[in-house]
Parts: C-alpha cells; sequence; structure tokens
C-alpha cells in the first residue's frame, strides 16, 4: 500500500525548456501542470504543454516571471500543492520560498533557511570552512573599504579576483593583477554588483590560474540522507557563462571524485540542505580542489548527469519534495558512459554573439540514437526579445567521450533553425578542437580560442553545386511561399546592402 | 532549349547560373558556362535533395542564405537592373549615413541629441534584447541630423535609429 501523494498538482513558476522539462516529469508521475507566462509567451511551448495556464502580466520578468505575490496567488486559485521554480526567476529567492512556506505551497527545493545559509557567496564560504572544505584563499566576509581590500590581497598575494556576494552569472567579477589595479576594480565591481544584485558587497579570492570548472550533484531527502551524483565538467564558457558541460569530467579519477563528492556531502548536511543542488569547485593542474559556491536549484546542465546516471533528476526533486526517502544508497550511484551539453543560444558567432530574437521560419530537430534535445522552441514561434537567448539544450550519449563528441558532431549537422541566428556553428568549431578532443580545458579556453580566426573546414559544398542550389531555391522558393502563404516574400538582399546594415555596427 | 541566367553572389564572387523553365527532376543547367546534369527534388517549400554526380546534398532555404549539411552558406541573387543605383546609395565618407538596429530590441539608452557633433565610433544608441545591451557606433564623424527614436521604444531589425551627416 503506498499513502496517498502529498502532490497531486504542480505549478511551474518558470518559462521555455525548463518548463517543459519539468512538466514532463510531472506528466510521467501522474501529475497535473500549472503554467505561468507573460504577454510575449502566450504562444510558448510551456504553455501548450501544460495542463492549465494563468497570465502573469507584461514581458519583462519583473511584473511576470518575477511576481512570486501573483504566483502564489495562482497556485491557491488552481489548487496547485506545490510549486517548481525551475533555475533562474524566483529559485534562489529565499523570501519567495518563505512566502510559499506561509502560503501552505511546497516549494519544489531546499527550506528558506539552507538557501540563506549557503546562498550569499560570503555566507557559503564561512559555512564551506565549518564543513572543512577547501576553498580558495581569500575573505569569507564582504569587504568593508578599500583599505581592507588592500590589505587582503596583500596576505593571499596577486592575482586576485573581486567578486559579488550576491553574484553570479560573471557581473560584478573582475581579475585584478597589481595593486596598483585594485582600487578602480574595487569601486567598479561594487557599483556593477549594487546595479545587478542591489547589494554592493564584495569579496577577494586568490585567482587560480588556468582553473577547470567542475561541480558535483547532491540530492538530499528530508530524512537526513544527501547523495552525490557524480560532477559535471562546466570549463567550456564565454564571459563566465557555461557554453559545454560535459559528465563525467577527464580528469576526475574515482578517488577526487569521492573526495570531492563527499566534501559536497558534508557542506549539503552542514546547512541541512534538502533537495537538489549544486556544490561548484575549481580544480587546478595539480588535482587540488577549491570550494567555489552552491547553486540551491536544479542546474541548466542537470540531463548530462541524468545520462550517465539513468537517474530523473525532477523526479527525485519531486518525491523528495512528497517527503519520501531516497529510494537508493551511494553505492547505488554508477556511472555509465559519457554525455555532452551544448547550449543553443539565438545569438551570432560570426557577429560578435549578437542576439538574434524572432521568428523561427524553419525548424529541423536532430533526433536518433543517443540524441537528447530539450527545448522550448517550435517553428513558427517568435522568440522574445525579453529573456535569455537559450533555445534549447542538445544532449548526446555514447559509451565514451570520443563517441559521444562524434554524435554531438552529427546531431549539429542534423540541427536547423531558420528565421533566426544560432550558435550551432560555433559547437562545431569546439568539438573540432584537438585541445577540446584531448579534453585539455580550463576556464579560459574558449576565450583563447575565439582569439583565433576560424579556419575554413575542409569539407565545404563545392562551390557550383551552392550556386546551383541557391539559384534553384530562389528561383522556386518565392513562387512556392507565396503560395503556402508563408508571408517571407522577400528574397535575399545582396551583400551590399547587408554590409550597409551591418556597418554601424563596427567598432 | 530555353534556360533563364540567374546571377548569384556568394562566397563574394559572382557566379552566372542557367536554368531550364522547369527546375523538378532531371535537369541540364549552366554554371558559369560549365554544363551541369542535375536532379532535383522538391521537399516542401524552400527545401531541395539535389543529386549531381551521385552526391546527395539536402539544402534548406534560410532568408539571406542556404543550410547544406548543417552549414550556412551566404547568397544574394543579383538582379542587374538595380546594378546602377547601388554605387550611389552605398555611400562614401561624405553623404549622410544611418545607424540602424542591427536586431529587434529595446532602447535603453540615446546618447546624443540632434545638431550634437560626433566622432568616428562614438557610440550613438545602446539597444538591449535578451538580456544583453550593445552599444552602436557611428561610422563616421559629423553632426547628428536626426534622432528618431526615443528611450523605451521597441525597435525592429534595419529601422533607422539616427542620422549622421
Amino acid at each position: 500500500m503506498t499513502e496517498a501523494m502529498p502532490i497531486k498538482k504542480v505549478l511551474i513558476a518558470n518559462r521555455g525548456e525548463i518548463a517543459v522539462r519539468v512538466m514532463r516529469s510531472c506528466r510521467e508521475m501522474g501529475l497535473r501542470t500549472v503554467a505561468v507566462y507573460s504577454d510575449v509567451d502566450r504562444g510558448a511551448l510551456h504553455v501548450s504543454y501544460a495542463d492549465e495556464a494563468y497570465r502573469l502580466g507584461p514581458g519583462p520578468a519583473t511584473e511576470s516571471y518575477l511576481r512570486g505575490d501573483l504566483i502564489l496567488d495562482f497556485a491557491r486559485r488552481s489548487g496547485a500543492d506545490a510549486i517548481h521554480p525551475g533555475y533562474g526567476f524566483l529559485s534562489e529567492n529565499a523570501a519567495f520560498v518563505e512566502a510559499c512556506e506561509a502560503a501552505g505551497v511546497i516549494f519544489i527545493g531546499p527550506p528558506a533557511s539552507s538557501m540563506r545559509a549557503l546562498g550569499s557567496k560570503t555566507k557559503a564560504r564561512q559555512a564551506a570552512d565549518a564543513a572543512q572544505m577547501p576553498r580558495v584563499p581569500g575573505s569569507v566576509t564582504g569587504l568593508a573599504n578599500i583599505d581592507e581590500a588592500l590589505r587582503v590581497a596583500r596576505e593571499i598575494g596577486y592575482p586576485v579576483m573581486l567578486k559579488a556576494a550576491a553574484g553570479g552569472g560573471g557581473k560584478g567579477m573582475r581579475a585584478v593583477a597589481t595593486e596598483a589595479e585594485l582600487p578602480t576594480a574595487y569601486t567598479a565591481a561594487g557599483s556593477e554588483a549594487e546595479r545587478s544584485f542591489g547589494s554592493g558587497e564584495v569579496y577577494l579570492e586568490k585567482l587560480i590560474e588556468r582553473p577547470r570548472h567542475i561541480e558535483v550533484q547532491v540530492m538530499a531527502d528530508m530524512h537526513g540522507r544527501c547523495l552525490y551524483l557524480g560532477e559535471r565538467e562546466c570549463s567550456v564558457q564565454r564571459r563566465h557563462q557555461k557554453v559545454i558541460e560535459e559528465a563525467p569530467s577527464a580528469v576526475v579519477g574515482e578517488v577526487l571524485r569521492r573526495r570531492m563528492g563527499e566534501a559536497a556531502v558534508r557542506l549539503a548536511l552542514s546547512a541541512s540542505y534538502v533537495n537538489a543542488g549544486t556544490v561548484e569547485f575549481l580544480v587546478d593542474s595539480q588535482e587540488n580542489f577549491y570550494f567555489l559556491e552552491m547553486n540551491t536549484r536544479l542546474q541548466v546542465e542537470h540531463p548530462v548527469t541524468e545520462l550517465i546516471t539513468g537517474l530523473d533528476l525532477v523526479q527525485m526533486q519531486l518525491r523528495v519534495a512528497m517527503g519520501e526517502p531516497l529510494g537508493l544508497c551511494q553505492e547505488d550511484v554508477q556511472l555509465r558512459g559519457h554525455a555532452i551539453e551544448c547550449r543553443i543560444y539565438a545569438e551570432d558567432p560570426e557577429n560578435n554573439f549578437m542576439p538574434s530574437p524572432g521568428r523561427i521560419t524553419r525548424l529541423e530537430r536532430p533526433s536518433g540514437p543517443g540524441v537528447r534535445e530539450d527545448s522550448g522552441i517550435y517553428e513558427g514561434w517568435t522568440v522574445p526579445l525579453d529573456y535569455d537567448p537559450m533555445l534549447s539544450k542538445l544532449v548526446c550519449y555514447g559509451a565514451t567521450r570520443a563517441a559521444a563528441i562524434d554524435r554531438m558532431l552529427r546531431a549539429l549537422d542534423e540541427y536547423v533553425v531558420g528565421g533566426i541566428r544560432t550558435n550551432i556553428a560555433l559547437f562545431r568549431r569546439i568539438l573540432l578542437d584537438e585541445d577540446f578532443r584531448a579534453a585539455r580545458l580550463d576556464t579560459g579556453y574558449l576565450e583563447r580560442l575565439l582569439l583565433v580566426p576560424s579556419i575554413e573546414e575542409e569539407d565545404r559544398v563545392p562551390e557550383d553545386v551552392v550556386a546551383l542550389a541557391a539559384a534553384l531555391l530562389a528561383s522556386t522558393g518565392r513562387r512556392d511561399e507565396v503560395r503556402n502563404g508563408m508571408g517571407r516574400t522577400d528574397l535575399p538582399e545582396s551583400r551590399w546592402a547587408a554590409t550597409g546594415r551591418r556597418e554601424g555596427l563596427r567598432a | 532549349m530555353n534556360l533563364k541566367t540567374i546571377w548569384i553572389e556568394t562566397d563574394g564572387k559572382r557566379r552566372r547560373v542557367e536554368l531550364p523553365e522547369d527546375t523538378q527532376g532531371a535537369i541540364e543547367c549552366l554554371v558559369d558556362g560549365v554544363a551541369l546534369s542535375a536532379d532535383v527534388h522538391t521537399a516542401a517549400a524552400g527545401e531541395i535533395s539535389l543529386i549531381v554526380a551521385g552526391r546527395q546534398w539536402h539544402c534548406l532555404l534560410d532568408g539571406d542564405a542556404i543550410v547544406i549539411n548543417g552549414r550556412r552558406y551566404g547568397f544574394a541573387v543579383d538582379d542587374p537592373r538595380s546594378l546602377r543605383g547601388r554605387a550611389g546609395a552605398a555611400g562614401g565618407a561624405t553623404g549622410p549615413r544611418s545607424i540602424k538596429a542591427p536586431m529587434p530590441g529595446r532602447v535603453v539608452r540615446v546618447l546624443v541629441n540632434e545638431g550634437d557633433e560626433v566622432a568616428e565610433h562614438q557610440g550613438v544608441v545602446i539597444i538591449e534584447a535578451m538580456k544583453m545591451q550593445n552599444e552602436l557606433k557611428s561610422p563616421r564623424a559629423g553632426r547628428i541630423a536626426r534622432v528618431a527614436v526615443a528611450v523605451d521604444a521597441t525597435v525592429d531589425s534595419g529601422e533607422v535609429l539616427v542620422v549622421v551627416e
């Protein structure tokens, strides 16, 4: 006999691919789903996937997906027992978690107290010290003034890194090589942090040279058990934003995995953590690992962990939130094969990564063996300009790292997103790069690769075939598109006009 | 056989392609005067399968490019009749120049007023889309003849923001 499930209906307080991802697990578990949406997302995929849907407000996130009060209102009105926050938006907002607790709605994530203990970077560093975790040398409290900054920097030695306590996504971060640069950087980081996060608190860390970014997935139940579910390597970054993630890391062996995993679990348990969380580390070339921060939510890159562990993390999150004990122990967690994820963005790598919102006029999705696409888009949809440019996550699985890379290259060739520009070509370049294939990675890898002009690929289509295909499509395209009422009757403009259009941009 | 001529600009070159009226199935055509046998199957609007000498190419039309095997090849159809007008329209270093929105977005700041003198590469407008801000710069030194947008305006790709003369 199983007791009645305390959750029957889940409101997903998010949009895009992650909202769809969460709803999929809900459906598999027989749970009803409630979507919320902004005006520009009425036609979004997550709305049409849900059983119920409620309008929040205008496009800007502050008037829609960040309106915790409205979201709780709709949870009550729809009779949802629980709220899944996804990532971003309200997912790490302790005040919202408290509001859920007060309203008697289950927040699918950690309790507000754990979130507060681990959410701020300076607090998390104190917790890491208490849990005896190695961390990057530096301050554990916010810097009071520039004199303190200068003193701390002298103690730990240059180069140093200034970071916002409330930070994320690379905002409020400054690398400082010498003492002379510190005063200016201190002021700049503080004001950027103030603007971005509403708190100007910054702290100092020693700069680790050429580190890898490796993180450990943890999952804790309400009964004091916490497991680590292997690591993810996220060293391929641009402007501190992850671009490619993989699991496992090519440089983490069994011993290091256990040491990092046990440290991560220690930290989580010390803060009475419940539900899914990620402990991020920097790892240097000598396999020393340093605690970086903890993300108290489901991560964008969780699918790579799912593919190599065979677990459904969202389903585990839901079961933990219902009060069930974790149904497995640490020895049951076995890693098998290799998984890679590419974050497909609406941005143009050939034009300084300019965002490219707009209508998707054509969509050919990759499929076949070992391919998973977590997507929030469809053909004919207009990608709004109000949110993050992530369109989907393409995830490939293979028996080995090399097999996963080759499979990803094949899947990328199948992936066509028309009407807007995407970064798909960038991934092809990275996956063919010798250093990436040899797993010679660190967090500066991609920025260095982008400094080198892209070399023409060998298997280009012959020029006469390109010209013939262009002529065929141009001569028939116009007639067909008019006949099919597709609206796009304009033929490509000449280079002259295109160049003129771009000229206002050149730096 | 009656062939129609289409000029295609691709990869910096102008190519002359001559096609028969009916472009379905087995066709004989000329690319820069060289004869080519091909077989064309149209799967959908803007989507063809092209077989040339046994090699099969799946080709998709996407705006100003075709996509073959996942690679984009930018192209333009050259209309000889409009060539004459272009030299003047392209503009030199002296004529008025428009600064246009490179993408749809929201204007977050306008950095100049009408009548201001600006230097080459000086920022004039900041547009935001998808949480990214982009500063658009003046292509030349001159005087701001017109500011066509205000803060908070939503603009489309290609819309004129500022004119410098």
